[in-house]
């Protein structure tokens, strides 16, 4: 398993790193955090880069490196890296460069082997997907962003499942809210239900929703499969029932003390290009973290 | 869907999301094409003011890369039939782009040499610790010094210097954000303003030489100064009085954040015999653009002075290669390229009329008025695409709005030095955003009155002092 945990600033990504980091020794995945700067006019990049190398020559950091050394810190302070590393500090003089637009630190992890932490620059979506496409990546973990360009491109265009770290408060006492249908996502959403409900050890609210009264053998059968899977992981679970409009009545249910685990929409990409999802409309409306599985 | 993959058809979405802008610029010009040739215009005119239209739209979205905005530009000519192709790369390729090539190597040359530490020492020496007086020291030292050697190589020297007087005033960026912008900006529109002083300034005043001499009109290096510099050194307190006003600096004084830079600079490396050496063969180059640059080209100049460091072991070509924007280059020979074609295809002197025919009444009446309409169109332009691209596209037009062409070439020059309003109108201001400790919106909150003061100021210089001394 391998988690990307993308961080944007040291004053609003605490939340995001903290979960995330959280779902890693979970999973014991394998973890990099990315810090993807601002993207420089193609006019500009070469001079903006020799005044960088002016600057690091006055002691200066390259803008970025202080949110990989925050990280580096938070990792430390969480003994989520060897003692040995944490000793000498953050490495920034191993900030190898490659193509100049990624600059990566490798550090040895206790949870797991690797930990890295990368610098990228340009447009978020397309160096995130670059990120998740050559390195492979099973979920990327991100804070909340209120920009519906940027949540549907994330949904659309991002190959790992997506954990948006929307609106978490750490003093909050969570739930996790599973959508369940007969969708093949619900599948692999209820796994990653159970480790999350493990990493966090919360209880599992199983939610399954009909737009008319009545509910069909499909979705019967998916949410007794559901709760049966959670008792034998030894996960609290129990099935919730409700009619009403999905994306509305998942966002509803969830409020904001939950966590909310949906599969990806298996909708062609050009429905969902220009119609949307009920992922995309409960991810653009909830007011908690949500997990979209892919 | 038709036997594409749900990746496939992720992937192919993707590009669309990410070449919108090239999509919608080629609906743009396939629309034009087929629209009817206006009255008066030639079809390789209409053709040519396509591709200007299609080719800004992309410079200022960047949906694809520069060199490749390049190539779209000297592909379209010739296939257009706006001329063939031996002619479209002969237009290429002049001492212009030599100047943009050589004064970009030397940019690399100069800031390897590391005399930021010398600079900050002559400043301190200069202005002492007192916060207003340094705001004034960093906007003329940005001034003066990029009026010679381009405003992006004095960015970068300037650069450390402001930070390091901010980081040793205080580490917590929140009790120093004013001195930071004070500072900051002070470099940024300092190189902007000395950026006109002389044609070795920039690029875009070197395109507007080529211009005059493709008009048979001349400036020698010294008569750009005597018309432009008065006007640079006008701008100086100004500027920095409206920084001050803009961004009241918490610190009226800055001792130990000044003593420690004097520390720190001391440390480094004295000036050495190779020192001395880079220096003179700079000063070389100065004397050269001054007394010869009308016999040998500003290019030739800035290539022997690349040349001369390479050859004494200053600067190494991978250091060279790997830090000049060759993509830059090939763009800007091939919007000069567009300039001529404009000029030759007869669609600058439409494009002239035109304005002259919407404005013509209120220029006749108020002369001063022409001038303005130039500073308008060429400041806005300047603000949205690069002023070297501004000036090699609407050169060639506002040549022919004003009686005087040698008179609104040089306005117009001056004019595309304005883009105070934006992080990324010129390379100046993307430098010094690159610290990340002045925000985006910044530039529009003190951009505008510079802006202003520097358009009106300009319309008033233009018809007084140039007037006094013809």
């Amino acid at each position: 398993m391998k988690i990307l945990i993308a961080v944007g600033s040291k004053e609003y990504s605490g939340p995001t790193l903290q979960v995330g980091i959280k779902v890693a020794k979970a999973f014991n995945a394998s973890t990099t955090i990315v810090d993807v700067g601002e993207k420089v006019s193609e006019f500009s990049t070469k001079v903006v880069g020799l005044t960088q190398e002016r600057m690091e020559s006055w002691d200066f950091d390259r803008p970025g490196v202080d949110v990989l050394e925050w990280a580096f810190k938070y990792l430390a302070e969480n003994n989520f890296i060897e003692p040995q590393q944490i000793e000498a500090g953050f490495p920034k003089t191993t900030l190898v460069e490659k193509d100049g637009r990624r600059a990566e630190v490798y550090l040895k992890g206790t949870v797991c082997d690797d930990v890295n932490l990368i610098l990228r620059n340009g447009d978020i979506i397309a160096e995130l997907r670059d990120e998740v496409q050559t390195e492979f990546y099973d979920v990327m973990i991100i804070g909340g962003s209120g920009k519906r360009r940027m949540v549907h491109d994330m949904i659309q265009y991002i190959d790992s499942s997506i954990f948006v770290v929307k609106n978490y408060d750490p003093s909050q006492e969570y739930q996790i809210l599973i959508a369940v249908d007969d969708s093949p996502g619900t599948r692999k959403a209820i796994k990653y239900g159970v480790r999350v409900a493990q990493a966090f050890g919360i209880g599992v609210n199983l939610l399954t929703v009909s737009k008319q009264d009545h509910f069909g053998e499909g979705y019967k059968g998916a949410a007794d499969r559901a709760a049966k899977f959670m008792h034998r992981s030894g996960i609290e679970a129990k099935n919730v029932f409700k009619v009403g409009d999905p994306a509305k009545t998942i966002v509803d249910t969830a409020g904001d003390n939950h966590i909310i685990i949906m599969g990806a929409s298996t909708r062609s990409p050009i429905k969902k290009f220009f119609k949307g999802s009920k992922p995309l409309d409960v991810m653009e409306n909830c007011r908690c973290p949500i997990l979209i599985v892919k | 869907m038709l036997g594409f993959s749900h990746r496939s058809l992720t992937n192919f979405l993707f590009w669309v999301t990410q070449k919108k802008w090239f999509l919608v610029t080629m609906m743009v010009g396939l629309i034009l094409l087929f629209l009817p040739t206006p009255v008066g215009l030639t079809l390789e005119g209409y053709r040519t003011i396509i591709i200007v239209i299609t080719a800004l739209m992309m410079i200022i979205t960047e949906p694809i890369p520069l060199p490749a905005i390049a190539m779209y530009i000297l592909v379209a000519e010739v296939y257009f039939g706006i001329g063939t192709a031996n002619e479209i790369a002969s237009s290429f390729m002049n001492d212009a782009v030599f100047f943009i090539m050589g004064s970009l190597m030397l940019a690399v040359a100069i800031i390897k040499q590391g005399w930021d530490t010398r600079i900050a020492l002559g400043i301190i020496k200069l202005t002492g610790n007192k916060t207003a007086n340094i705001v004034f020291g960093f906007t003329a030292i940005s001034a003066i010094l990029s009026s010679f050697i381009g405003e992006h190589t004095v960015a970068a020297l300037m650069l450390p210097i402001a930070m390091t007087l901010i980081r040793f005033t205080s580490d917590d960026v929140s009790k120093v954000s004013n001195l930071s912008a004070v500072l900051l900006f002070s470099i940024a529109y300092g190189c902007l303003i000395g950026s006109i002083g002389t044609p070795s300034g920039g690029g875009r005043n070197v395109i507007m030489i080529t211009y005059f001499r493709d008009a048979d009109l001349s400036i020698s290096y010294l008569d750009w100064m005597m018309k432009v510099y008065p006007l640079v050194l006008i701008q100086i307190p100004i500027v920095a009085w409206i920084l001050q006003k803009s961004f009241v600096p918490e610190y009226v004084h800055l001792d130990s954040s000044v003593r420690k830079l004097v520390i720190q600079v001391a440390k480094s490396r004295k000036m050495t015999g190779r020192n001395t050496v880079a220096a003179v063969i700079i000063l070389f180059v100065f004397l050269g653009w001054v007394f010869f640059s009308e016999s040998i080209g500003l290019g030739t100049i800035a290539l022997t002075g690349v040349l001369s460091y390479m050859v004494a072991g200053f600067v190494r070509w991978e250091d060279l290669n790997r830090n000049t924007h060759w993509g830059v280059i090939i763009l800007f020979g091939a919007t000069i390229s567009l300039g001529f074609n404009i000029k030759a295809t007869g669609a600058a002197i439409w494009l002239a009329n035109q304005v002259l025919n919407l404005f013509g009444n209120i220029m006749e009446t108020f002369p001063f008025m022409s001038d303005a309409i130039v500073v308008l169109m060429t400041t806005t332009l300047a603000n949205v695409l690069s002023s070297s691209a501004t000036v090699a596209v609407l050169g060639p037009v506002t040549l022919n709005m004003g009686s005087d062409a040698l008179h609104t070439g040089l306005v117009t020059a001056i004019a595309s030095a304005f883009g105070y309003f934006t992080a990324v109108a010129a390379p100046a201001c993307t430098i010094v955003y690159s610290s990340g400790m002045i925000k985006a919106k910044d530039f529009l909150k003190v951009g505008w009155k510079v802006g202003l003061m520097s358009m009106i100021l300009l319309v008033i210089y233009a018809n007084t002092y140039w007037l006094f001394i013809n």
